[in-house]
């Protein structure tokens, strides 16, 4: 179909005065394939709005060309208008006149002007239409981990009415929170208000549990994966829309950092919570319990909580003295400061330190050494028990299970996000979501607001049971493709896969509702084989040559 | 956004003219590379809220009566006279170019304004002091300004609320020793965001020079008597302005006060590693800022680590200053009929669950609740949408 493009100039209600708007119309009339070149004052109201309609339907033109403010601030409307007219809104070329062109520069700058609108025409023209889809999403959402982010994720999904399946891989729900003694801000011991999570889970009828279940594969992309379950002997395929990762962290004393042996006095605070639920079976009270921090970790909130939760506990259960050393307590967190002031009233002594202090076992005792900057004095003090500082690492198997879905780890070997700062609970691939510890997250009561997020996301994602695509807006040209693999490499979103054309030939396609439109594997491929629909070689080069036309004439 | 994006409808409540916040007057604190600092995540959100199809956002307008419960709200809303009106404005400017007054009455918005619709001065315009002017109502080419305008009451029935009213920065002036407001190098982390959103760079505002050495106080108004928390984000602002100004400046030297270094979060122990090779770190805040001489300001500090009292002369002080509850939180807890927590910032029913206030169909988000930084206010909204959305289903 031979190309006919419409031009709106629109002169911001008559505020461009340094450009000479009839002087561009006469200018681009002159170059071919051009319907009309219309100027009005303000394109992005109602009226304007209407002027554009009626113009399109009344010439029956197949691109439109608008030169007016930024995109930012009005192509939404112009992009609505279009679809409204059932005209597809990827023939629309804009030139930025105002913020780039008027604005920008004192004088004159008709000629600029029209480089602009020159190269908004050339583009224009070999722009083809980008044709939107519904694809149907599978409802059912997978969440792996039985713990506290996992539980919530599911009861949270299924107020939502969204079918859930969760997958642990330990015969019983809870998780490791539920080994924690107390914990601020819970009015009900971990244990139990874990115990009464399970319940929940287990009478709901839109939670489905699988315990001593692990996951071995995933294939396909959002709104429609298909995860192999294995439960014993048993491997099961299952389709869910979406997958949510809750699977938590563990919390070791690393040995570099302190020496442990049988019957050491230097303890983990598992033991810890042991001693403090039987004092009983100890031979006599300790008097002096030392907790040591910043050892080992200074990214982690989660050595401080504990050891401000165990110091409390212990002066409640065992009134001993308590010392707790440290370098920079971490109390950016809600109710934290109050915590340590609490801790301070009751007497819980802190030492800080900036060298680490010097630790050593004499007679059934820990010694530490630390010179303590606040009285600029060694300091040393025998404990009955220190409790080592625990370094909160990635659960057992996280790096396999990262590869199983192809997202990668983080320098901690945590479950890889999206963009720590930006984009939380979101992975490299779109309908995949990890939450709580299991990205590193590692307060509950920030994992908490994780499972929102997440739950929100997914929502968003299925609750319509369809989805709108832009169909091929990247496409790969099977004729062209090598199968040399270097898309699939660089996809940040995991959104391209090796698929067969016949017998011989294999490759690549881009999955539309996986692709985010970032354009790296149209850039790089070697063969020239992908097709970023709006950003083609062609298109650009159409827009470079517009300006040399301009500076050709002059 | 989240909950329009899901297919509800959103009405947007704002007191200021423009939507935005605290956040909007913020600066990126990138040196050659990205800090992280998350404010580009801001304009974006404000521009995706602005044209949302299904979110009315409404300015210059407070909440002033709610009746019902939670799935059958109504929502009283004043707003104060739109002479401007937002959705006709297209800020061409051609109303500035009349106005009589000077400086002129009606005048652009901040450039990160959304909406970005002119504003009237009312202490300036001749119309509103009772005179007849009214040039710019007859020039305007889309008939956007109509001066006789008059505030403006709504009522909405909506089925739940959710709070995002934000935090209001420490008054520095309350610590007088520390000088802010008497000496003019003495700025606040506010002050910073703000030289830098809008120049770019950094100069002494007593005489424009180069600043050649800088402290910053960490801890104003956190973590005292009255205000018993952490603020969450000045040590890692004040590490990445810290950053900026070494980078920017490399003769510069820069010293932070400090009393626990908050150095959790992904990667950003590593961060302060980084920090420590070119930053002093001092353990002790200091207790008063005296003038100096010929523009110096001396500070009075005990270095913890030195165990001595010390005295230094600095060309500009910062002051790291915290988060406190905004002073109008009391009438909207009043009018919504919420608690006030801890401190004065809303209550909420649980730790982990901090999105709930004691009125059903009511949720918190953000930093009204108690401070974060910009990615966890994040979280704190999307997490509160959730929450509201799970009782609108269907």
């Amino acid at each position: 179909m031979k190309v006919k493009i419409g031009i709106f100039l629109c002169d911001c209600g008559g505020s461009l005065k340094n450009i000479d708007f009839p002087e561009i119309s006469r200018s681009v009339q002159e170059i071919e394939d051009i319907a009309f070149v219309d100027i009005s004052h303000n394109l992005c109201l109602e009226e304007g709005r209407k002027a554009i309609a009626s113009r399109i339907l009344g010439k029956n033109v197949n691109r439109v060309v608008i030169a007016a403010c930024s995109p930012a601030s009005c192509e939404h409307n112009f992009i609505r208008l279009l679809e409204g007219l059932n005209f597809n809104p990827n023939l629309l070329s804009i030139a930025n006149i105002r913020e780039q062109c008027s604005w920008a520069h004192e004088g004159n700058v008709t000629g600029k002007a029209l480089d602009l609108v020159g190269m908004a025409i050339n583009k224009a023209r070999l722009l083809q239409p980008v044709e939107r889809k519904e694809i149907p999403v599978n409802k059912e959402v997978l969440v792996v981990g039985g713990g506290f982010c996992g539980m919530k994720s599911a009861l949270e999904l299924s107020q939502l009415g969204i079918r859930t399946t969760v997958v642990e891989r330990e015969p019983i729900l809870g998780g490791r929170l539920s080994e924690l003694e107390g914990f601020y801000g819970f009015e009900i011991s971990p244990k139990e208000m874990l115990s009464s999570m399970g319940e929940e889970v287990k009478k709901d009828a839109n939670i489905e549990m699988l315990t001593s279940a692990e996951i071995t594969r995933v294939e396909g992309d959002a709104g429609n994966f298909s995860v192999r379950i294995k439960r014993g002997v048993k491997e099961d395929s299952r389709d869910f829309g979406a997958l949510i990762f809750a699977t938590g962290c563990k919390a070791e004393i690393l040995p570099r950092y302190f020496e442990l042996s049988p019957g050491s006095k230097i303890i983990s605070q598992r033991e810890l919570v042991e001693i403090l639920q039987a004092p009983a079976k100890l031979e006599r009270r300790p008097e002096v319990i030392g907790f040591i921090l910043d050892i080992a970790d200074e990214n982690s909130r989660l050595p401080s909580l504990l050891a401000l939760n165990a110091a409390l506990a212990v002066k409640n259960k065992l009134g001993s003295e308590v010392y707790v050393f440290c370098k920079n307590l971490k109390v950016d967190s809600e109710g934290v400061e109050k915590l340590y002031q609490e801790a301070r009233n009751r007497g819980v002594v802190f030492v800080k330190f900036e060298e680490k202090p010097r630790i050593s076992e004499r007679n059934g005792r820990v010694k530490v050494e630390a010179e303590d900057i606040l009285f600029g004095e060694e300091v040393s003090v025998y404990c009955d028990f220190l409790v080592a500082e625990e370094k909160g690492l990635p659960s057992e198997g996280t790096e396999a299970l990262a590869s199983i879905l192809n997202t990668g780890v983080d320098s901690q070997g945590f479950c890889q996000d999206e963009n720590v700062y930006l984009y939380p609970v979101g992975s490299g691939r779109k309908g995949v979501f990890f939450v709580g510890a299991c990205r590193g997250n590692l307060d509950a009561a920030r994992a908490s607001l994780d499972v929102g997020s997440a739950v929100m996301n997914v929502y968003e994602l299925l609750a319509l049971g369809k989805a709108v695509v832009e169909v091929e807006k990247v496409k790969v040209d099977p004729q062209k493709c090598r199968a040399c693999l270097t898309c699939i490499r660089v996809c940040p979103h995991r959104a391209i896969r090796l698929v067969k054309v016949d017998d011989e030939k294999w490759t690549a396609k881009i999955y539309d509702l996986a692709c985010d439109g970032c354009g790296i594997c149209a850039a790089i491929c070697p063969a020239k084989a992908i097709n970023f629909e709006g950003y083609a070689d062609e298109q650009i080069l159409a827009e470079v040559e517009a300006m040399e036309w301009q500076y050709g004439r002059e | 956004m989240e909950l329009a994006n899901s297919g509800l409808e959103v009405y947007l409540v704002e007191k200021e003219a423009a939507i935005g916040g605290q956040a909007a007057s913020f600066c990126c604190k990138a040196t050659d590379v990205c800090t992280k600092c998350s404010f580009c995540l801001v304009p974006q959100k404000l521009n995706d809220v602005a044209t949302h199809p299904r979110i009315s956002v409404l300015t210059n307008s407070v909440v002033t009566r709610v009746t019902g419960k939670v799935g059958n709200f109504r929502v009283e809303i004043w707003q104060k006279p739109q002479y401007v009106s937002q959705e006709k404005c297209i800020a061409c400017g051609i109303c500035a170019e009349v106005c009589p007054t000077k400086p002129k009455a009606i005048h652009s918005p901040s450039p990160e304004a959304i909406p970005y619709s002119y504003i009237i001065d009312q202490s300036q315009c001749l119309h509103l002091k009772g005179e007849k002017c009214n040039f710019c109502e007859e020039i305007c080419p889309t008939k956007a300004i109509a001066l006789g305008r008059r505030p403006e009451s709504w009522e909405l029935d909506v089925g739940t609320i959710i709070v995002a009213t934000g935090f209001e920065v420490f008054n520095a002036r309350e610590v007088g020793s520390l000088g802010y407001g008497r000496y003019p190098n003495v700025l606040t982390g506010l002050d910073l965001e703000r030289i830098f959103a809008h120049k770019g760079s950094l100069e002494l505002p007593s005489n424009g020079k180069e600043a050649k050495k800088v402290a910053f106080v960490q801890c104003v108004g956190s973590r005292n008597e009255n205000h018993g928390y952490c603020s969450q984000v000045c040590c890692k602002y004040a590490m990445r302005f810290a950053r900026l100004i070494k980078y920017q400046n490399p003769d510069a030297e820069v010293t932070i006060f400090y009393i626990d270094l908050q150095t959790a979060g992904k990667g950003f122990a590593q961060f302060y590693e980084e920090c420590r090779e070119s930053i002093r770190f001092i353990r002790g805040v200091p207790v008063e800022i005296l003038e100096g001489s010929s523009d110096g300001l001396k500070l009075r500090f005990e270095d913890i680590s030195e165990g001595k009292v010390e005295r230094e002369t600095f060309d500009l002080v910062v002051l790291s200053i915290g988060m406190v509850p905004r002073k109008d939180s009391w009438d909207l807890a009043r009018v919504l009929g919420i608690n006030l927590g801890d401190y004065g910032f809303f209550g909420t029913r649980s730790l982990i669950d901090s999105n709930k206030t004691n009125v059903d169909g009511v949720f918190l988000a953000g930093t009204c609740q108690g401070p974060k930084d910009i990615p966890d206010s994040i979280a704190h909204g999307i997490s509160a949408a959730e929450k509201a959305r799970e009782l609108l289903k269907g």
